[in-house]
């Protein structure tokens, strides 16, 4: 004898009742079950070959707003034809669209589709439209009507005439589609022959409760037996974002290494963030392609006149730095306007600003804007990471080993240094790590020691070694991302997927 | 950065010697150029902008032969005096005050080096000209027009000329208006009431700087012999600009001849190829450097790096800088010079002494504390842009633009126009975003927002604010409010309240005001349905949003 549960019974009862063969939703009625429990019996009984489960694929539109706007007034090439021959087959469009009552929105259309189905002639020069007759009712406007009247339609039911209308009606944006799979469960032989032998229903009990706990009333009751290997319903953890995971990784690093975390101004002076770094007032790359400037807000307020002052002369003419300086005259107002910051530098040169006692070892993972078009490898708004160390005798052998470590840390064995040249940082270079997940070698931080025209005119004495550059790569690099964009589309499927980084 | 493409025989005969492009490939990293791309006859590389000298295949070659070893120290160039002369006109003081010029003899172009030359002068105009405005340069064949020539400033109907590329003459105001040039940059001359332009002995325009040369003197395969005129507003900058043309002709095989440009005042002798020089300590390179190079040493690392040097007194270098050198600001500099010398490679990465301990910001904490009983209450992060717009921002969220918007002046995408002072508006559209994925549907965001705020030296600040949201059928009221409380009684928040409230994103009678020692620090409620329909949603949405630098 074959042992059931109650699902099980309860769902071939119900499909004996409806003549052995029945969709789904026909037997969740019958059977009072649950829509997931009637298909856990379906899937159960047929691996047992008790039922069969036949799937068919149906394709139901029905009308959007616009449609049904269309099937109560007509389509607007109709309703245009209409107006024209009530005024006798010949007019302007003007006179034309104003006899139909058609709204301005669907001119274009109706214009369009007199064209297309060839009910009239336009004079484009002229703006007149002329016709015969009242053309028939097409299959487009039959179908149209008769969604109207059903409400929604099955594509495959429909006859070959009204099934080729629909792309038509599509691509007019007039009905919504949507793809359905019908399922049906049918009796097997066996079934039948074990649902003529009778199924005697034993009450089974599911949930233990609290009231059969405490009344030991569990003793009695059959508990029903569940099927283990059953899928169960997905659930989905609360979840740190991937990217802020990451951020997390490497701030931890910065932090295992004895860096302290800094944070300033996304909103930004270009004093601070161009002119305190040497960077040129006169430089193409300040200027506006690359920086977003504020409109409002315009400007901000410059630091207290000895920084500015000795900022300015280090810029016209070295000041007492022993540099050429840029050899121009530095104006307070360019310094003044207001910038979304271009790097997490301007927060490190403040900093160290107001710390000019060594050692100072600090780092930020923070928010940077580029005025850029944005594309698979670009963000108007993006993370920097930066590291600083400022000592008595550091060099750059030690930011050379300093980096190293970092890199070690994140998991990138082998590093190369290279020169590079940097506005604010002399001697400068440029770090490549081997990817073992690309076999190939990537470019990742910049780094170098704060020139002098940067550290003399705030007062700071001592080398300071910089390193820093965009996170973003490195978190593509981690996650397998290969769309820049991806990162912060927030796609809950990929967040809920993607499992704790490492 | 700009891009040059270096072919490998071109490079070879530049040096003297066969180069394979393996070779090239392996040692031009280490003079501070990246590669972009290498071909089977090719090496593409990108040199950083403050090194123009490397604009040409002769200015990297120099480098090269250097660093291999094979020529080091200054390379010296040979200049003939020259007869032809250049006249400045007083007029000129007004719109553009400088010029200088040079002649080149000999020459022997072909389609590739006129159009590396035409690359060099637009690295020039970029990087050391500021687009121009400070130096621009005319490059011409001598040899259709006659010295002496002047540079004088004329009306702007008075001169008509066919400029470069033309076929008809043009008046210098007509230039200004059709011209392509003249649209792009007549803003460096058209505020004048007269323009500049350098002319021949028979009136003929050889140019209209800084708007463009004349046809005259199209410079082609043909042409034997160069003038060169260099006009700008900074007399330092046109000189530098003109070293570095006029050392990589030479380079490239050309002689050089001087021309005397007489200014009202006084006579120059142009180009000035005369070495800067300036001093170096040693221990001051060994200390930034890490390393311990004797004298000797020094002197040798800075010969490959083709300048040159001798010893003053004890650690005290006097180094002379080629004339093409315009990078060159200040001791430091050399001291990269003796580093990329020395070589990059042969520099062994040490540990740091420096021993701190590491601190986390405190909003840093306050923020992953939000986020641990976040994720705790079973929301997901998400993480969006602080910049946004106003519709996405304001309009779809039924609410009006406060006075606290920071506006940008100009975004190149009309997506990114404000920055946001709220993170609902991003967490609706990430539900809008995800409608296709399973319900229940909980989101939190932990981040900054911006607002304007006029005590403070940016006159806006950033602050820390968490959002969440709950969609599903039977999200509410209640339960998005034991949400923020649970939220604010595990920041450890002792007191607050909640009193109804007032709020156009939010249904009236279901959103409430937090309270914090009696300041508003947050809303919570149900989103109104107008605000879930402009978000294509369907779902209720349960909402709050608190400013954590309250708590």
């Amino acid at each position: 004898m074959v042992e059931l549960r109650e699902h099980e019974q309860k769902t071939l009862l119900a499909l004996q009742k409806l003549g052995g063969k029945a969709p789904v939703n026909q037997i969740v009625e019958a059977s009072g079950l649950a829509h997931a429990a009637v298909m856990r019996a379906a899937l159960s009984l047929t691996t047992r070959k008790l039922t069969r489960i036949h799937e068919q694929k149906q394709t139901v539109i029905k009308l959007n707003e616009e449609g049904k706007h269309h099937a109560k007034e007509n389509l607007p090439e109709r309703r245009l034809i209409r107006g024209l021959l009530k005024l006798g087959g010949e007019a302007s469009i003007e006179e034309a669209v104003k006899e139909s009552t058609l709204e301005k929105r669907f001119l274009t259309i109706a214009l369009g589709w007199l064209h297309r189905k060839g009910w009239a002639t336009i004079e484009k020069k002229k703006r007149v439209l002329k016709t015969q007759e009242e053309p028939p009712i097409g299959v487009d406007e039959k179908l149209l009507s008769l969604l109207d009247e059903k409400g929604s339609l099955i594509v495959e039911k429909l006859d070959k005439q009204l099934q080729d209308s629909v792309p038509v009606l599509r691509k007019r944006k007039l009905v919504r589609v949507d793809e359905k799979t019908l399922r049906e469960l049918e009796l097997t032989e066996d079934g039948w022959k074990l649902v003529e032998q009778g199924i005697e229903m034993a009450k089974e009990v599911s949930q233990l409760t609290p009231e059969l706990i405490h009344t030991g009333r569990w003793r009695k009751v059959k508990l029903r037996r569940f099927d283990v290997t059953a899928p169960g319903p997905v659930v989905y953890p609360g979840k740190i974002h991937p990217v802020q995971q990451i951020i997390q990784r490497v701030r931890e690093i910065f932090l295992e290494m004895g860096f302290t975390e800094i944070r300033g101004p996304i909103v930004e002076t270009a004093f601070w963030n161009f002119d305190a770094l040497f960077q040129p007032q006169d430089h193409p790359a300040r200027e506006m392609q690359d920086t977003f400037y504020l409109a409002h807000p315009r400007e901000g307020r410059l630091p207290s006149r000895n920084i500015v002052n000795a900022v300015a002369k280090t810029h016209e003419d070295g000041w007492k730095t022993g540099s050429r300086g840029w050899e121009y005259s530095w104006s307070h107002d360019e310094a003044k306007r207001l910038i979304l910051r271009t790097h997490t530098t301007s927060v490190t040169i403040r900093h160290l600003a107001e710390h000019k006692e060594p050692p100072v070892k600090v780092f930020s993972v923070d928010r940077v804007y580029r005025n850029e078009k944005v594309d698979y490898k670009r963000l108007a708004e993006f993370h920097q990471i930066e590291g600083i160390v400022m000592d008595r005798n550091v060099t750059l052998r030690d930011l050379m080993g300093t980096l190293k470590e970092f890199y070690l840390k994140l998991g990138l064995r082998k590093v190369q240094f290279w020169p590079s040249y940097f506005p604010y940082t002399e001697p400068s270079a440029q770090s490549t790590v081997y990817v073992p997940e690309l076999k190939a070698w990537m470019e990742l931080c910049g780094m170098g020691i704060f020139r002098p025209e940067v550290v003399e005119p705030l007062g700071i004495k001592h080398p300071v070694l910089a390193w820093g550059g965009g996170l973003e790569r490195l978190i593509m690099l981690k996650l397998g991302v290969d769309d820049m964009r991806f990162l912060y589309k927030n796609d809950l499927g990929w967040i809920r997927r993607t499992p704790i980084c490492r | 950065m700009p891009v040059i493409t270096l072919f490998r025989d071109r490079f070879s005969s530049s040096i003297g010697r066969s180069i394979t492009v393996e070779e090239m490939a392996k040692w031009l990293p280490w003079m501070g150029l990246d590669i972009e791309e290498v071909g089977p006859d090719y090496v593409k590389v990108e040199f950083n902008p403050n090194r123009v000298d490397f604009s040409s295949h002769a200015g990297i070659a120099r480098g090269y032969s250097g660093l291999r070893g094979w020529k080091t120290g200054l390379p010296e160039y040979e200049m003939k005096e020259g007869k032809a002369a250049l006249n400045v006109d007083p007029s000129v003081s007004e719109v553009r005050p400088y010029v200088l010029a040079a002649v080149i003899r000999n020459i022997s172009l072909d389609y590739d080096s006129v159009r590396e030359l035409m690359e060099i002068q637009e690295d020039l105009h970029w990087g050391v000209g500021r687009d121009r405005r400070k130096v621009s340069i005319g490059v011409h064949n001598m040899d259709v027009v006659q010295q002496p020539f002047s540079y004088v400033a004329r009306e702007p109907n008075a001169v008509r000329f066919v400029p470069l590329d033309k076929t008809e003459e043009m008046s210098l105001q007509e230039i200004l208006e059709r011209h392509e040039k003249g649209v792009g940059y007549r803003h460096l001359v058209d505020w004048a009431p007269k323009y500049p332009l350098i002319i021949d002995s028979k009136e003929q325009v050889l140019s209209f700087p800084p708007i463009i040369n004349g046809e005259l003197t199209r410079v082609d395969s043909w042409t034997k012999n160069l003038f060169i005129d260099v006009t700008g507003t900074d007399y330092k900058a046109i000189a530098r600009s003109l070293n570095v043309l006029v050392t990589a002709l030479a380079d490239m095989g050309a002689s050089l001849e001087s021309v005397n440009v007489n200014y009202p005042d006084r006579t120059v002798v142009s180009p000035d190829l005369t070495p800067q020089r300036m001093r170096l300590r040693t221990d001051y390179a060994n200390r930034l450097l890490g390393l311990k190079l004797s004298e000797s040493k020094v002197i040798q690392s800075l010969r490959k790096s083709r300048l040159d040097a001798k010893k003053i007194s004890k650690g005290v270098l006097e180094v002379s800088i080629p004339a093409y050198r315009i990078d060159i600001m200040h001791e430091i500099d050399l001291v990269e010079e003796v580093a990329i010398g020395y070589g990059y490679f042969r520099m062994k990465p040490t540990r740091l002494a420096t021993m701190t301990t590491g601190k986390q910001h405190t909003t840093s904490k306050k923020a992953n504390r939000a986020r641990q009983v976040m994720i705790g209450l079973g929301f997901t992060e998400v993480k969006n842009f602080i910049l946004t717009n106003r519709v996405a921002h304001y309009e779809n969220m039924r609410q009006k633009v406060g006075g606290g918007m920071i506006k940008l002046a100009n975004p190149v995408s009309t997506e990114y126009s404000i920055a946001r002072e709220n993170l609902l508006p991003s967490l609706m559209k990430n539900l809008m975003d995800n409608k296709h994925e399973s319900y229940p549907q909980r989101l939190f965001e932990v981040s900054d927002v911006i607002r304007i705020n006029r005590k403070t030296e940016t006159r806006s600040e950033r602050r820390l604010h968490t959002a969440g949201v709950s969609s599903h059928s039977t999200a509410n009221f209640t339960e998005i409010k034991s949400i923020a409380e649970a939220l604010l009684a595990n920041l450890g928040v002792k007191r607050w309240d909640v009193k109804a409230t007032r709020h156009p994103s939010f249904l009236q009678g279901r959103v409430a005001a937090i309270y914090v020692k009696r300041r508003k620090v947050g809303v919570l409620g149900e989103i109104h349905p107008e605000v879930i329909n402009n978000f294509e949603l369907e779902n209720p949405v349960g909402a709050f949003e608190i400013d954590l630098k309250e708590i």
